[in-house]
């Protein structure tokens, strides 16, 4: 079965190279963007989740108020560390390297402390919860969680998933059609070959099979070059990407997981196995017995 | 000719589930009764047509362009259904097969062309093969029966050679290598000589003769009258949709002269086994 799938693919080698780079050019597409989703995927894990709480305290509060309160928000069980920053300190952090900053008066800094949660422990609505429970103390004058920042990441990462999407509905559709129309001109082109075989007591499926498999053969063949040449691009400009996107972000780019190709292929090859079905189907029904 | 290798090469294996049915040895090969064929209402092809054909025969059948000779071919091998009458194979109702019995029908019939239905950038040997790969069996066996088959219509060496390029005379060759590779219970000829010169024709004919020699029941149709002159085989002329029996065979005058040359046509044999009928079709 397998040599004949392949004797059908060598008669009409340019058509299937043709479909094969067709199928790749989309697969490479979809791959692309499984590629972006996947990295920022990993930026938002990266700067989205919820390890940071500033609590601003109110003008003057007192030394052993401040580190009372410290004390109390390090042992709640959610916050890994708590550290007082002063407005001096504030001053002096927010100030080195700007000489403005650095003369400015040192009240216009509010007292801080500043929380470093546990991420394991940190879900978004707890994060609101141990927030609102912070605010109610009375030398609290406002908490930052730095969630605007977030919810506009993920906003982004779903935005970026609902494309991929869509990219990946389409891709799908492309790689059905330009199998399956493979298919009908290498059924269309070999029909004197299936008149022999049903005339010789072929079982439809010993017709259909190689058909079959020449179309997972499309598909699957389609998404390993795809696979192969976002591969070649990747590590080829992989230098690029740590040096600007790597330091900017803070996180280094990833290729897509071996679960992720090998799912590109599967798919790729039942893709290109369905639209030769449906090819098959329209083909076959109608041909003479 | 003689009766026991004609019970050697038949074979009837068509059912799905391979049971044998041993009394299908025992009927006539082919019978035909009352079959109707219609395309267009106020003309029909066939008008219900009786022909019983004994395993081991040769039979001409001949008749004017669009008589229906090829129809009745093409309804033997089930390439299309009787609106009328029925067609038992060994002994089976053709019409009746389901859609998975239908391969194993034609697995038991060569089928020979005018225009040779060969798959032209495929070699010979290709072409010859696919009939008994069709059937699963090993490599080793189909190159040995290849070989054979090849070897008896004169094309030995010639395996590798693109169908595409032979000449008329040996892509039917090859085409009757195809046909008779799985030693069928029956080989049907529409038209095979119908692309070759008198010459060719009458080596093709010669090669059907050989064929027959065997033990193999061959159903000839052809318009050439030339060819039906020089064997004196049973003929069945067919006309304005009827079958007429024009000429007996070789056996039917043996049984005249004292039943020493073969089988009886059997016309009159009764093959109306409802039982047998019943059991396996849907």
């Amino acid at each position: 079965m397998f040599s004949r799938a392949l004797r059908g693919i060598r008669q009409s080698l340019g058509t299937q190279l043709l479909s094969v780079a067709t199928v790749a050019l989309a697969l490479f597409c979809m791959a692309g963007a499984l590629l972006l989703v996947e990295n920022a995927g990993a930026m938002v894990r990266r700067w989205g989740a919820p390890v940071r709480m500033t609590v601003y305290l109110a003008d003057g509060a007192s030394g052993s108020g401040v580190e009372a309160l410290r004390s109390a928000l390090a042992a709640l069980p959610e916050v890994e560390s708590a550290r007082y920053v002063s407005p001096a300190d504030a001053r002096a952090s927010l100030g080195h390297g700007d000489d403005a900053l650095a003369d400015a008066p040192v009240d216009l800094f509010p007292a801080t402390i500043e929380l470093r949660l546990v991420p394991a422990a940190m879900t978004p609505s707890r994060l609101g919860a141990v927030a609102d429970r912070v605010r109610r103390l009375p030398t609290v004058t406002g908490v930052e969680t730095y969630r605007g920042f977030t919810d506009r990441l993920r906003a982004m990462l779903t935005g970026g998933r609902a494309a991929a999407g869509f990219l990946a509905l389409g891709v799908l559709v492309c790689v059905f059609a330009v199998v399956s129309n493979t298919v009908r001109m290498s059924l269309q082109s070999r029909g004197r070959e299936i008149e022999v075989l049903r005339l010789v007591g072929a079982s439809p499926g010993y017709v259909r099979a190689p058909f079959l498999l020449e179309g997972a053969f499309l598909g699957v063949f389609g998404a390993l070059a795809a696979v192969t040449l976002l591969g070649v691009f990747f590590f080829g400009f992989r230098y690029q990407f740590d040096q600007t996107l790597g330091l900017a972000l803070g996180v280094r780019p990833v290729f897509l997981s071996g679960w992720v190709v090998l799912g590109l292929l599967t798919g790729g090859g039942a893709l290109g196995a369905l639209g030769s079905a449906a090819a098959l189907q329209r083909g076959l029904n109608g041909a003479p017995t | 000719m003689g009766r026991s290798r004609v019970s050697t090469a038949f074979r009837p294996h068509f059912r799905p589930e391979g049971h044998f049915d041993r009394s299908a040895s025992h009927k006539p090969i082919l019978v035909l009764e009352g079959v109707m064929k219609v395309y267009r209402a106020d003309a029909p092809v066939l008008r219900r047509v009786d022909l019983t054909v004994e395993r081991g025969e040769f039979v001409f059948i001949t008749g004017p362009s669009g008589a229906g000779k090829s129809t009745l071919l093409r309804l033997v091998y089930r390439a299309e259904t009787v609106d009328e009458g029925r067609i038992l194979f060994c002994g089976r109702d053709v019409a009746r097969l389901t859609d998975e019995s239908i391969p194993h029908l034609r697995r038991n019939i060569g089928v020979v062309f005018q225009d040779f239905r060969l798959v032209p950038y495929w070699t010979v040997s290709q072409n010859v093969a696919v009939a008994l790969e069709v059937m699963g069996l090993s490599p080793r066996v189909v190159r040995s029966r290849v070989a054979l088959a090849l070897e008896r219509v004169g094309l030995d060496g010639r395996g590798e050679d693109l169908a595409g390029v032979l000449s008329g005379g040996e892509q039917q060759r090859v085409s009757i290598a195809r046909a008779i590779v799985t030693e069928p219970a029956i080989v049907l000829a529409d038209e095979p000589t119908g692309n070759l010169d008198p010459v060719l024709a009458l080596d093709i004919l010669g090669l059907f003769e050989e064929i027959h020699e065997g033990g193999t029941t061959v159903l000839f149709a052809t318009h050439d009258r030339s060819l039906l002159e020089v064997t004196p085989r049973r003929l069945i002329v067919l006309d304005d949709g009827r079958a007429i029996e024009a000429r007996a065979g070789l056996s039917a005058l043996g049984g005249a002269l004292g039943g020493t040359l073969g089988p009886d046509h059997g016309v009159d044999i009764d093959v109306r086994d409802d039982e047998l009928l019943e059991a396996p079709l849907h």
